[in-house]
Parts: structure tokens; C-alpha cells; sequence
């Protein structure tokens, strides 16, 4: 899904909000809204699969967090993305 | 459209190679969307352009559609869009001497122009969101 689509739900705008103050577990958020862990869980994936949060584990809870550059607008996002590319091809063709 | 060039310490059969062989090597870090680092990012003559995780998870990155080693590929491009809107990236590979003028020329297709430019509505929603959160994240860290 894009970022644009998953923006388009008033609880993933709620939930990129709480998450942008601190990184949360599915059980946090949970405490928060007055929605299921179930489905929360399928927020998460969503704004996950959109890039526009990452989680990393932390004992044996994941920890989700907003994902910065994944709010980039597609053709800044892209531009980017070819600098550190092609900086990166060039040290590579010297080795 | 975005261009880029970049010359190559090579000769463009090796500089076809590392682009497409060797993808993972230059494909920036913070942009691999399994979330694998060290994942392997394949550009394939079969047409397959994907990104394979340590674990064996695969994400599609796009499709190649022109496989003309050494000088030319042509992909469709998911990153930054999705499947159902992909831009265009053509790879144009030079003999300059005794090295390769490597050229970028990514462009939106139609499904994807309204999304490349800046002046969408919901980007700016979303930039709003960002710079809302930003404020809030600067208060909260005093």
C-alpha cells in the first residue's frame, strides 16, 4: 500500500502521532485506543508496509517507530535515493 | 524527470555487471524495504527485479523491461510508489576512454505523475503531519 493510502485513516494518523514521541509496542498502543490489539496489529502492518513506520525487537516485544524518510514526497525521495546509489557504484567500480 | 550521472572506474561489460549483479553492494542501506541491511537485490535478464532478505522473505522492486548489456536497461520502478503506480528508471551505460559514463533518467509513467510531483494535496497533508510531529517531538525533548 502507499504512504498516501495509509495516511488516509484517522486511527494510523493517531497512531504516527503517539509514535513519534516514543517508540511503542502493540501493547502500548493497545492501552491507547479504543481498538483491539488485532487490530492495531494490522495498522502497524500497514504503516509498515507503507515505510512509514519500522519496528525493531526488544527482548521479545516488538518496538515500532515512525520512519522519517518514508514521508518524502516521491520525486525527493527518489532524487536521494540515486546520490547515495551512484556514490555507492562509483566506490564499488574502484575495488 | 530526474538525471543523474556518475563515471565509472570500468568498462561498461563490468559496469552493466555491478549494476546488475551486484545490486545489494550499492543499493543504499537505509532503503531496503525487508529491513535486511545485507539483503541481496537481483536485476535479472528473466525480467525479475527483487530484494531477498538473510531470512528468504522476497519483496518485487520492480520489473526489468529492456535487457540490452552493455549499454542500456530499462526498469519499471517500485520504491517510493507501489506496484499499482511505478515510475521508469532507464540506465544508459557509455565507454568514455577507459571508463563508463553511467546515466539515471527516472521518469513517472502515467500512473504514477501526479504522485511524482510535489504539489499533491495529500503530500502536503503528510508533510504537515511531519512538521506537526517534529514541533511536538522538539517541546517534548527540552
Amino acid at each position: 500500500m502507499h504512504a498516501l493510502d495509509a495516511l488516509g485513516s484517522p486511527v494510523r494518523r493517531q497512531i504516527l502521532k503517539k509514535l513519534n514521541k516514543a517508540p511503542l509496542s502493540v501493547g502500548d498502543l493497545a492501552e491507547k485506543f479504543p481498538v483491539s490489539r488485532p487490530a492495531i496489529s494490522r495498522h502497524l502492518r500497514v504503516l509498515e508496509d507503507a515505510g512509514l513506520v519500522e519496528s525493531r525487537g526488544e527482548g521479545n516485544r516488538s518496538l515500532y517507530s515512525v520512519r522519517i524518510q518514508g514521508f518524502a514526497p516521491v520525486r525527493e525521495f527518489l532524487d536521494e535515493f540515486w546520490d547515495v546509489a551512484l556514490a555507492r557504484l562509483e566506490e564499488l567500480s574502484k575495488r | 524527470m530526474i538525471r543523474k550521472t556518475v563515471l565509472l572506474h570500468c568498462d561498461p561489460v563490468r559496469a552493466f555487471g555491478l549494476f546488475t549483479e551486484r545490486a545489494g553492494e550499492w543499493w543504499p542501506l537505509d532503503r531496503r524495504h525487508t529491513g535486511d541491511r545485507e539483503s541481496e537485490i537481483r536485476i535479472l535478464a528473466t525480467g525479475r527485479f527483487f530484494e531477498r532478505a538473510r531470512d528468504g522473505r522476497e519483496v518485487e522492486l520492480g520489473r526489468v523491461r529492456v535487457w540490452e548489456p552493455p549499454g542500456r536497461l530499462v526498469l519499471d520502478f517500485y520504491p517510493g510508489t507501489d506496484a499499482d503506480h511505478p515510475t521508469e528508471v532507464t540506465v544508459g551505460f557509455a565507454a568514455e576512454g577507459e571508463k563508463t559514463r553511467v546515466t539515471i533518467e527516472h521518469r513517472p509513467t502515467e500512473a504514477s505523475a501526479e504522485l511524482f510531483t510535489q504539489r499533491n494535496a495529500l503530500f502536503e497533508a503528510s508533510w504537515d503531519l511531519v512538521l506537526r510531529a517534529f514541533a511536538e517531538a522538539a517541546l517534548h525533548n527540552r
